[in-house]
Formats: structure tokens, sequence, C-alpha cells
């Protein structure tokens, strides 16, 4: 991916460098829970996050004292940990296997689907136009879901629902690329399947072996997979985010590893890891004119890092306090939210 | 010592092979039993021998590096640090455990959880050795481990298997196990690299007859230097011999390919299940102590994905054993002892993981001995104590020894100074005993 | 705490309470120091038999004392070669040839060195520099309180004596361990019964004993980069069981104090320092080091080697050095060195213990005068329908399991063809196979476990003699270098016996045994070979070769 010129020539005064040279935590608050998902609402300053303690939170970043509330009443019964926006709506899933539809002003509960997904709902994704939204979870299924209806318009399986070594499967992240046809996933065991949005069918099928990590000796369990994923502004780039092979799988040692497809060629473009801030890339985002991919992610600590696209160099770093959930872009990309352990952060890119 | 082989056969040349072999073994067994009562010479004959009758045995699947509590035996749904998994009811009214063990919900009949164990040391190797042996150690006194006590109490002295089999085949946080003062007779077989003990079974290159009377020719030419020798030591050696081929025999134990194919396909292809179901086959065989080590639980990143793996694991392995153990009849002569060295903290860390906590943590006994549908002990709300019921690791040490039936209170001489099976002090939980 | 109390008193109930002054008799009535060492020990040994009229075994046949000597000297058995040049020597003085010569070898210096590594690191990873410092420190001939000096106050960078940093380092991650291990391994004191309140049958033993030793180590602290170190203060606070809070003094076993000489910090000097220490702890890259001007551990060894009155240093590692060679400590346990458990000759001890310190610590002057002495050298047997005396009396030798190492360097010895070796005049020849067959002996140790207190042999050893490939495809091999392919040569089969009970048991055998082993060797429709072979492994796995008898 060559970064492009034209956006760069087009000054904007919230417009984010056309690379960045640096990324600062500008603000750091705290969370009452463990915050998994965050997007952004209708407002510059409104912010919504799933967390641990069963609720969605709103967070109005304008206030003085910057707090994060539940909205409504309704919770599900575990950790929410997908989060999207569509239209005035918003939708969560959570471990308890349920989604919900929020109205975003209210809090109001509009539909409940009790039982989505027969395990843990791990991440939500919803296509450009708001039309759709899909699901993975545990029980190994991406499931498309009609945003406005909630109905069930699709359910796709294909992926083994135990591990090589036997143990029950994880698929733990999903994408909607920015054309809307195309929708990846991502295994515990470092699959990536692309299908068309529309069929269904398989256009690709990725693997990231590096990112699973089985101690067949020492621990005799495993650790990590694919926990991020996000598609460039064309659609031609697919990035997979995870954890490099971990020595002492007790603890989450490995570099953070991020590795970069075009994805309809099946060519790995970039294999990038990162030795000195380690841990999951939980997130991933492309920035604008997909001249940079942003990831975030941790150990015990949390990091943001810019990756240039045109060689897959890291441009910006940031370590911040702790474990990076997720991220979400301002209304310019300049602007990052982090949440994730007890604590969220507000970062500029310079 | 020759004279029971000169006064058989011709002197020189022509003596038989099978001629040879019962000459010497003549010479042999009577000072055998001598040797073997003087080794056993601490323990009294009268309990040993009610005991004997009852048949008891031990399986301890021991979860090394120190499982969950909130996500096995005593989950707190909804508390800041209950974590993401939901309780689920078990078939016995009013028991709700983590919904990650759903098959041995259904099996609780069998089982007591003791959810107030405060045992204050949080790392692996004091952790360990505190919940083994039931007692802090002492620099003058190497205590002996459950394992150990249990082969002692419960073994015989003329059998022929071994009376304490340890299998650690992870090699994190590894353990052989102690007999302490107890000396080597009661130390582990110890398995740790593959299913099969080391050195048990016969070299290809010698014959099964030429190693039996190899050994036999050892015994002879070994009397005259033990019968002016008596001590601890030699005599030990003498037994250790003796008991070769007995534990030779016991190889086909560890063969699990000897079992009908329906049975391998009930414990499956996990390696903790196929210990566990040799475990049943040494139990079966009259092994009074198997310890199956599972490890390894220490999941300070990523607390929950590591259980829902583990978890399954255990959850598989320890549900296919109770009923199999059930239904041959052996449940109610087994005690299965699900224990690691310590819980994990209630906090949850930015990994997402749970660190050591040993001060309010669970562990589960089921069969032999047991009351079974009893969870026992509370911890507060958010499992950071023990509010009721609390219980030191030599509660459950006494506890253990109390469901087989052994005095806790009992005593060992060590020279002349007393110690109890179980440390000063300590009780056993009745509420959990049959 | 009543649990506890009673506890305690049960442990110790066994422990007669004598009224004898634990330091013994006053030195005077002791024998004169220019008496050998042999001639104290047998003196002081004979004395007590006499009072309780016991009558002691007689001194064992040549070949077992030149075996037992060999293995508690040199720490394996003697070779064919060197059985027959002890037989050689002139009767009357081949004992003392033999110690003297023993002394002399490569031999001597590698089982010193492994034995008190044995000591000082048993059961803890082994550390190559340990035992390397240990080597260097034993053909030094260096004297025991300045071994214990390089031991506690060794740091990395002090040459040749860098490694003796291990025996701290190694136990810097526990206090406690630090301060029971120091107190028992070198000054035969186990303080501690003594931490939680005041010892209840050893009046002499406080709590302020326990904390005073641990006092001295607290501030020893290990870096990120593994190098040890003090802190330039801190103390141990402790609670009595009254319920007082108390500061520990820097206060040795036998009551004497160091001065503490450490320097006034202002409050914010002090917590610059623990941020700076902290960092060192944490950070491999910290670029700095800390030396405090006043080092407690320092004093410790000081104060211990400076100790006229009881002496723990000397006494321990003469008791500990009588324990090793006779197989029974004159204080046992040898940990429980105090006035409540009074040595079985006390005036022995003392007598050993003066002598020790007056010869400047030599451990070799020691240990040369106990193997020389006839009390060492009596046999082990003890007729099979006599019930024998106490061991404490050494009417009778005691019968020693073999260390890992002797067995294994032992086993190297034996299964070797006799002729492989070199004579024993050869000392140049000898030395350089004695490096390969430590190294050799290396591999093998980890089969076998390390004797202690009621030591039993495990199954385990017995099956790996029964079984394992090392065993039958590798020692019992009958190639020309081995000891089977040495008797296939020999026609005759007594010879055969002959030189494998030489080779094997260090002794001839008797009729009886030529006997059965000729009638084993000639049984019908056997490999001879294979008779032989299964002859040397009745041998290789007898209880005879295991012993130290």
């Amino acid at each position: 991916m060559m970064p492009s010129d034209e956006s760069a020539a087009e000054p904007q005064v919230a417009a984010p460098p056309a690379m960045p040279q640096s990324v600062k935590v500008e603000k750091t608050f705290g969370l009452p829970a463990i915050g998994f998902c965050v997007t952004q609402g209708e407002a510059a300053t409104t912010l919504f996050a799933g967390m641990s303690d069963f609720a969605v939170h709103r967070i109005d970043l304008a206030a003085e004292k910057i707090e994060a509330v539940p909205i409504g009443q309704e919770r599900h019964s575990s950790y929410v940990t997908g989060l999207v926006r569509a239209g005035d709506n918003l939708v969560s899933g959570g471990y308890d296997g349920a989604l919900i539809w929020w109205n975003m002003a209210s809090g109001e509960v509009i539909r409940r689907v009790e039982s989505a997904h027969s395990k843990w709902v791990r991440m939500l994704a919803v296509s450009p136009d708001a039309s759709r939204i899909a699901s993975v979870a545990d029980d190994m299924t991406t499931r498309l879901w009609d945003a406005s209806s909630g109905d069930l318009v699709a359910t796709w399986g294909d992926y083994e629902t135990k591990t090589p070594h036997d143990f029950p499967s994880m698929l733990y992240a999903v994408t909607i690329s920015p054309d809307g046809r195309w929708l990846a996933t991502g295994d515990k065991t470092g699959i990536v399947l692309v299908r068309d949005l529309a069929t269904g069918e398989i256009a690709a099928r990725l693997e990231t072996p590096i990112m699973y990590t089985w101690d067949p000796k020492a621990r005799r369990h495993s650790i990590g997979g694919i926990r991020s994923l996000a598609f460039s502004s064309d659609s031609t780039l697919l990035a997979v985010g995870g954890m490099g092979k971990v020595g002492n799988i007790d603890h989450l040692e490995g570099s953070s590893r991020v590795e970069v497809f075009r994805w309809q060629e099946k060519v790995r473009l970039y294999e990038i890891e990162d030795n000195k801030l380690k841990g999951l890339v939980e997130a991933l985002r492309f920035g604008p004119g997909d001249a940079w991919l942003a990831a975030a992610g941790g150990d015990n600590s949390g990091f943001v890092t810019i990756y240039r696209m045109d060689d897959g160099k890291l441009a910006a770093q940031e370590k911040v306090g702790s474990h990076v959930h997720d991220f979400a872009f301002g209304q310019s990309p300049d602007t990052i939210y982090t949440v994730g352990h007890n604590q969220a952060t507000i970062l500029k890119l310079a | 010592m020759a004279s029971n082989i000169s006064g058989l056969g011709p002197q020189k040349n022509g003596l038989s092979r099978r001629r040879f072999l019962s000459a010497a073994a003549a010479g042999v067994t009577a000072g055998s039993v001598a040797d073997m009562t003087a080794i056993h010479g601490l323990r009294s004959e009268a309990l040993a021998s009610e005991l004997k009758k009852q048949n008891k045995r031990v399986i301890l699947l021991w979860l090394a590096g120190g499982a969950s509590q909130f996500e096995t035996w005593d989950p707190k749904p909804g508390a800041k640090t209950g974590g993401p998994f939901r309780a689920i009811p078990t078939n016995v009214t009013g028991i709700h455990i983590s919904e990650l063990l759903p098959e041995l919900a259904k099996r609780m009949q069998h089982t007591a959880i003791i959810r107030s164990l405060n045992t204050k040391i949080a790392d692996h190797g004091t952790g360990a050795a505190l919940m083994e042996c039931g007692r802090v150690g002492d620099p003058g006194v190497k205590y002996p481990d459950i394992g150990a006590v249990v082969a002692r109490e419960l073994g015989r002295l003329e059998s022929k298997v071994p009376d304490y089999v340890s299998l650690y085949t992870s090699t994190e946080g590894r353990r052989k196990g102690t007999s302490g003062f107890l000396g080597a007779r009661y130390s582990p077989m110890f398995l740790s690299e593959s299913m099969t003990p080391p050195n048990i079974v016969r070299p290809d290159i010698i014959s099964e007859i030429d190693h039996h009377d190899r050994a036999a020719l050892r015994d002879v030419l070994a009397k005259r230097f033990t019968t002016a020798r008596r001590n601890q030591a030699v005599d030990s050696h003498m037994s250790a011999y003796q008991r070769v081929h007995g534990l030779m025999a016991s190889a086909d134990l560890f063969d699990i390919e000897r079992e009908p194919e329906s049975v391998r396909n009930r414990y499956g292809s996990s390696q903790f299940a196929q210990q566990c179901l040799i475990a049943r086959r040494l139990v079966e065989a009259d092994v009074p102590f198997v310890k199956v080590a599972r490890a390894w639980w220490d999941s300070h990143g990523q607390n929950f994905e590591t259980h829902q793996e583990l978890c399954a694991d255990l959850d598989h392995s320890m549900s296919v054993l109770l009923d199999d153990l059930s239904e041959r009849g052996l449940l109610e002569h087994t005690l299965v002892i699900t224990l690691g060295e310590f819980g994990r903290t209630p906090g949850i860390n930015a990994s997402l993981g749970r660190d050591h906590f040993a001060s309010a943590w669970s562990c589960s006994l089921s069969g032999a001995g047991i009351r079974g549908g009893v969870a026992y002990g509370k911890t507060d709300d958010e499992g950071q104590r023990v509010v009721e019921g609390e219980a030191s690791a030599g509660d459950l040490f006494a506890t253990i020894l109390a469901a087989l039936g052994i005095d806790h209170q009992h005593e060992y001489m060590l020279g002349s100074r007393p110690i109890p099976l179980a440390d000063f002090g300590t009780n056993p939980i009745r509420d959990v005993l049959a | 705490m009543r649990v506890a109390l009673m506890h305690l008193l049960l442990r110790f109930a066994f422990i007669s309470v004598s009224s004898l002054a634990f330091t013994g008799a006053q030195a005077q009535e002791l024998l004169s120091p220019n008496t050998e060492v042999a001639v104290a020990v047998d003196h002081y040994i004979a004395e007590k038999l006499q009072s309780r009229s016991i009558e002691p075994r007689p001194v064992a046949d040549d070949a077992t004392v030149l075996r037992r000597t060999m293995l508690d000297l040199a720490g394996r058995v003697p070779t064919a070669k060197e059985y027959q040049w002890y037989f050689e020597q002139p009767e009357t003085v081949r004992r003392d040839m033999l110690v003297d010569r023993l002394m002399q070898s490569s031999d001597f210096d590698f089982h010193l060195r492994n034995s008190l590594d044995e000591l000082l690191l048993a059961n803890r990873p082994n550390d190559g520099e340990f035992r390397e410092y240990l080597l260097w420190a034993v053909r030094q001939k260096r004297p025991w309180d300045q071994m214990f000096r390089d031991m506690l106050t060794a740091r990395q960078a002090d040459g040749a004596e860098k490694g003796a940093v291990q025996f701290v380092s190694s136990r810097v991650r526990d206090l406690d361990d630090l301060t029971n291990d120091t107190a028992m391994l070198f000054f035969g004191v186990n303080v501690s019964c003594a931490k939680c309140h005041d010892h209840p049958l050893v009046e002499a033993w406080k709590q302020d004993h326990f904390y005073g030793m641990q006092a001295f180590f607290k501030r020893t602290f290990i870096t990120r980069k593994n190098v040890i170190s003090e802190k330039p203060f801190g103390e141990v606070k402790f609670k009595t069981t009254e319920g007082e809070e108390k500061s520990a003094t820097l206060m040795f076993l036998n009551g004497s104090v160091a001065e503490d000489k450490t320097p006034k910090f202002a409050d914010d000097e002090r917590k610059q320092l623990e941020q700076q220490i902290q960092k060192l702890e944490r950070d491999e890259n910290a670029g700095y080091v800390i030396s405090a001007s006043f080092s407690p551990r320092r004093e410790l060894a000081e104060l211990a080697i400076r100790d006229d009155k009881e002496r723990f240093l000397a006494k321990n590692i003469v008791n500990r050095t009588w324990l090793r060679l006779m197989g029974l400590g004159l204080v046992d346990p040898p940990d429980q060195m105090h006035e409540a458990n009074p040595a079985s000759h006390p005036e022995l001890l003392d007598w050993l213990t003066r002598d020790f310190v007056a010869s400047g610590y030599d451990l070799r002057r020691l240990i040369r005068g106990i193997a020389l002495s006839q009390a060492y050298a009596r046999s082990s047997e003890w007729p099979a329908d006599e019930t024998p005396p106490a061991a404490s009396t050494y009417a009778f030798a005691t019968t020693k399991a073999l260390t890992p190492r002797q067995l294994a360097a032992s086993l190297m010895v034996v299964i070797r063809s006799p002729d492989n070796w070199p004579s024993p005049e050869d000392s140049v020849a000898w030395n350089k196979l004695r490096n390969d067959l430590e190294n050799q002996a290396g591999g093998w140790t980890r089969e076998f476990e390390q004797p202690g207190e009621n030591f039993q042999i495990a199954v385990d050893e017995a099956l790996f003699f029964s079984n394992n490939d090392r065993i039958t495809k590798d020692l019992l091999r009958d190639g020309g270098d081995r000891i089977v392919g040495k008797l296939k040569s020999i026609e005759d089969n007594s010879q055969a016996v002959d030189q494998l009970w030489v080779t094997v048991l260090n002794r001839k055998p008797s009729d009886e045994e030529i006997q059965t082993a000729t009638d084993w060797i000639e049984r019908e429709n056997i490999d001879r070979v294979e008779s032989l072979r299964s002859l040397t492994w009745a041998l290789l796995a007898s209880p005879e070769l295991r012993f130290n008898h």
C-alpha cells in the first residue's frame, strides 16, 4: 500500500498528519470496571463502552469530571464485549450470548435477542451502511443480523469447534470492509476467513499460526489467538492482530504481533512484531488513506502503536497505563480513545 | 549361605538352572520376612490389619499451579470479582458450581466441596509442600506427604503392586512427592517422562528366566553381608530388590491398550483423562495411592481462557473417572481428592488473569468415606475471605485420613519423638464425612 | 500458642536433659595437646567402652580397611592394582602409607570438595562456580575459618573466592533459610525453634538468638543482575511472646554482640537509597552499585571466628567430619549442639576442637587423625545372634550407604578391566584419569539418592540396576575394556571368580563363594559369557558394593 499524497495535500484543521510522528496520552480517566469495547456516539464528545459490570456505559467527554455512566436499566448477564453503533441505535453483545439493541439517546432497550449465540459473543461489526450487524462467538459461528429488524439473516460455521489439541476453540474477531462487500473473522488457532457478505461464500482463507501458542510440555494448554482485524479503506488490505509465540504461557509475554495481507492475492505483506511493548493486539484501525495502521492492546500495561503502511515500520508509539481492550478514532482520526483495564485514555496524534 | 546350594546338587558341573534357582530362593525367604518386619516395626499391627480389611484407596487429582475457585467450586456470578462465568445448578438442590463444570454438576451426589480453605501460603513450592504434607515444613524433620502416609497406612507389606504412584508429565512445577522420614520404601513410583514407569520392563537382551535366576543369585551372595550387619539402610536394600519382580509384573497396569476400546473411547484422547484411566486400573489392582497431576493452572494472564481449556479437561476426566469407579463398585472404596496448592485472587488483573491466593479457596472430596452432595464452608460475597467453616491445610489432611478410616492423631515415633499423622491441633471436617 | 508450645515440648521430650555442662571437661583435664590425634581418639573411645564393660570388635581385615579408607578419603573403591599394591607394603605401616598417599592425591581433593558441596549446597541447584571454588580452596589447603569467611562475605568480583558467594546467593530469597542454614551448617545449631518463643528446653536459646542471627542477614539482597549486595541500613524487629516489640541486636549464638556501626542517614537520603535499591532489585540495567560501609555479614564472620568460648564454628565442622567418617556424630543429630543434647564423648569433642583450632582449622590433619585411629578401623560386623551395643559407643564400625558420587565413581572403577587402570605408582597417569572419572561419575549421580537420616534404598534403584540399559548394555559389556571382557579371557573359572571379587568387592572370595560362583558359571547349556555377565551383575547389585562397611 502506497501512502496517498493527495490526502496530505488537503489540509484540514482537525485532520491527522499524513504520517503521525508521535502519539501522546492527553488524558487518562478511571473506569468503574474493565472496558472491553468502545464506539463513538453521535456527538464528538460522547463515547459508549461495554464493560465487565455487564452494562453499556455512556462517557461524556465534555463533562468537567469524565465519568462512565450505565445507560438504561437493563443489563447483560455477563461481560459486555461487543458494541457497535447502527444509526440511532447501539447494539451490544456479551459473554451471556445475548445481543441487545439500545436507543442510544434514551438508553431504552429496543430488542433483546437472548440466545443470539450459545456461547460467549466476542465481537460485533457493523456494515458501512449500518444495515447489517455481524457477531462472532465461541460457538464458532458468525451470525449476520438485520440491524433494524433484529432478524437473523445468516449463520456461518466453517470453523473447528475444538483446537488441534482438543480444547474448546474460540472465535474472537470480526470486521466488515469499508466497501461493505467483505466480512473477515479470526479464531484462536489463527485461521482467518474472508467471506462475501452477500452470499456467505468464502473468498479467502489465511493463516496466522504464530498467533496461537500451544505448550505441549511445560504447561499443557494454550494462549493467544487472533484478537483483531481491520480492512484498509480500499478493502484490499487486511490487518490481523494478536501475539507472537509465548514462552511462559502464564503471562501475556509474547511480542505484540500484526500481520498485514493483500488478502485477495493471499500475500502476506508485513509481519510486524514489537518486542518492547508486548502482549495482545486487541484492536486495529487503518488511518485515512491507509497510510498508517493504529494498533492497541497490551500485557499488564497497554500500548498504542502507529505502523507505517509503506514499509510496515513503527512510526509512533505510546505506553498506556494498563491493558487496552479496544479503541475508537474520534470524529477525526487525530484522536484515539482507548478503553481497558479500569481505565480509559485520550491520545492525540501529531 | 552356600550350604543351601552345596547340599542340593552336583558339586561342580551340571547344576541345572531350575535347581539352582529353587535352591537359591530357599536360602532367602526366611530372612526376608524378618527384614520386612524390622522395617515396618513402627506401625501398630492391629491397626494395620483392621485397615487392610476396609481396602481403601486414594486418587489425588492435583491441579498444579492453582485452579481458580471462582471458575470451579465457588462461583460468584455478578460480583465484581466473579468473572464472566455463570453458576449452574447441580443435581443436588442448593449447590451451584461454575458453568465450566457441567458434567461434574450432574454428579454432585458423590462429592463434597470445601469452600473455606485458608492456608495462607501463596507461593507454589511452599504452598504445594503445605498441601501435600498438611503442615508447614520444619528444618529438623522431613515430613512425609499424604501419598506416603496413605501408602504406609493402607499398603500391604507383601503387595506385588506399587503402593504410591505419582504421574506428573508436564514439566512446570513438577514435584515428585516425598516420603520424608518414612523412608524410601514409601517413595512414589514416579512417572514424569512417559506413561510407563522407568526401568519397569526387562531389557530385551536378557530372558525372563535369566532375569529371575540372576536375582536369585544376587540374593544368595548378598546374604553373607547382610546377616552380620543389620540396620535399616541395609535391610532396605534387600527389600528393594525383593520388590523388583512384583513391580515388573505390574507394568501392564500402566498399559491402557489393555482396556476395551469402549472404555478407552470414553476417556478419550486427553492425556489427563488417560492418566485417570491408568489411575483407575491401578486402584482396581489395589494400589493404595495414585496421584495424577494436571499442570498448569497458573493463570496470571488470561484466566478465563485458561480455565475454559483446563476446566473442560477436568470436567470430562473427573466425570468419566467417577462414573467408571462407581460402575465398578470401586468408588465406595476410593477417595478422589481434587486439590492444588492454592486458589486464585478475587481481583482480576490487567491481563485478565488471577494471581496466587490462599486465604479463601476450595477443593473437593468424592467417594470413599465422604458425604456426597455437601458444600461445606462459605466465603463472603466477593470471595475475599472465609466467613464460615474455616479450614487449614492440616484440617484437610485430617479429613482425608478420617475419610479413609485412619486415626489422624495416630503417632509415628521418630526416634523417641512422637509425630501425629495430622499436625497438632487439627481436626477432621466432620460435616463432609459419611 | 498453647498448641505450639505443646508441640515443642513433645519435640524435645526425647532429649534426656543432662546436668553436664555442654562444654564438657575443663581444658586442663584433657589429654596433652601433643598427643597424636589418632591416639586421643582411641583413648577417649576406649575409656567409655571400658567404663561400660563393652568389648569392641577387633580391627577389620586389611582388605576392608583399605576399601573403607579409600571410600572415605578418595571417594571411590580401590582398583585391583591398588589392592595388590596395598598387600605388597609392610604390614605394620601399610595403613599409614595408604592414608598419606591418598592425602596427596587428586582423589582426596575431589572427594573432600564433593563432601563439602553435599553438606553446604545439598538439594539446591548445583552451581559449577561453587564447586570450582571448593576445589580451589581444598587444593590450596585453605583453612576452614577462611573458607567460612569466603562463603559468608564473598562478592561476585573477588577472584578465585567468588564462587563462594553461592552459599548466600542460593538462599538469599528466603531470609529464614539463610539464617537457619548458616546456623545449622556452620555452627551445628538449629535456632528455628526459637523463632516464635524462647527455646523451651535449651535455656540458653532465646528469641534474641534467632533474630540476632537473622539481623546479620537482613540487609543482604540480590540485584536483578544476580549480584549479592548489602543495604546500608535495615534492622529486624520482632514481637516477643509477651507481645513486646523488639529490635534485634547483631548477636551471635554465644551472646557476643557486634557493634552496630551503621551510619546515620537523613530521612530523604534514606528514602532515595531505598528507591535506588528497589531499582537494583528490579532493573538489570540500573547501572550502579550500592556499597555499604558497614557489613553485618562480615561482622558475623568475625564474631564466629573470634568465638573462643563455645567455638561453634570449629566444633561443628569437627563433629560433621567425624560423622562423615564414623557414620554417627559425636553430637547426634549434628544440628542439635546444645546443653540438652550432650556429645557421646564430650572430652573427645573438646580435645579434637582444641586441636583443630590450634592446627589453624586444618581439615586434613583432622581427617588423617580419625582415619588412622583404631576406632575407625573396627569391623562393622556384629554376631547375628547378639544384640549390638549402641552405635554411639563406636564398638563396631557403622555400615554407611555410599553417597551418589561415591557409588557412581566406584561403579566406574569396578566395571573397567583391571588392566586398564594405571599402576598406583604412576600418579601423573592416575591424576589425568581421575578427572575423567569425576566427570563420568557426575553423569550417574542423579540415579541415586543422597543418604540422610533414616536413609533407605528406594525400589527405584533396584529397578534401575535390574533393568536399565546403561547397566546391561554399557557397564556389563564384554568388550576388552570391561570387567566382563577381562573375565572372559581368563580360562580357569576359579581364577575368574577371584579376579571378579577382587575387582568389584575388593576382597578375596571365600571358598563357599568360589563354589557358588563356579557352579553358576558351569551350569548346563548356558553360555559362559552370559553367566559371567550375570555373576558380575549380582555383585554390582550387591549390598556389599552399595555400602561402606
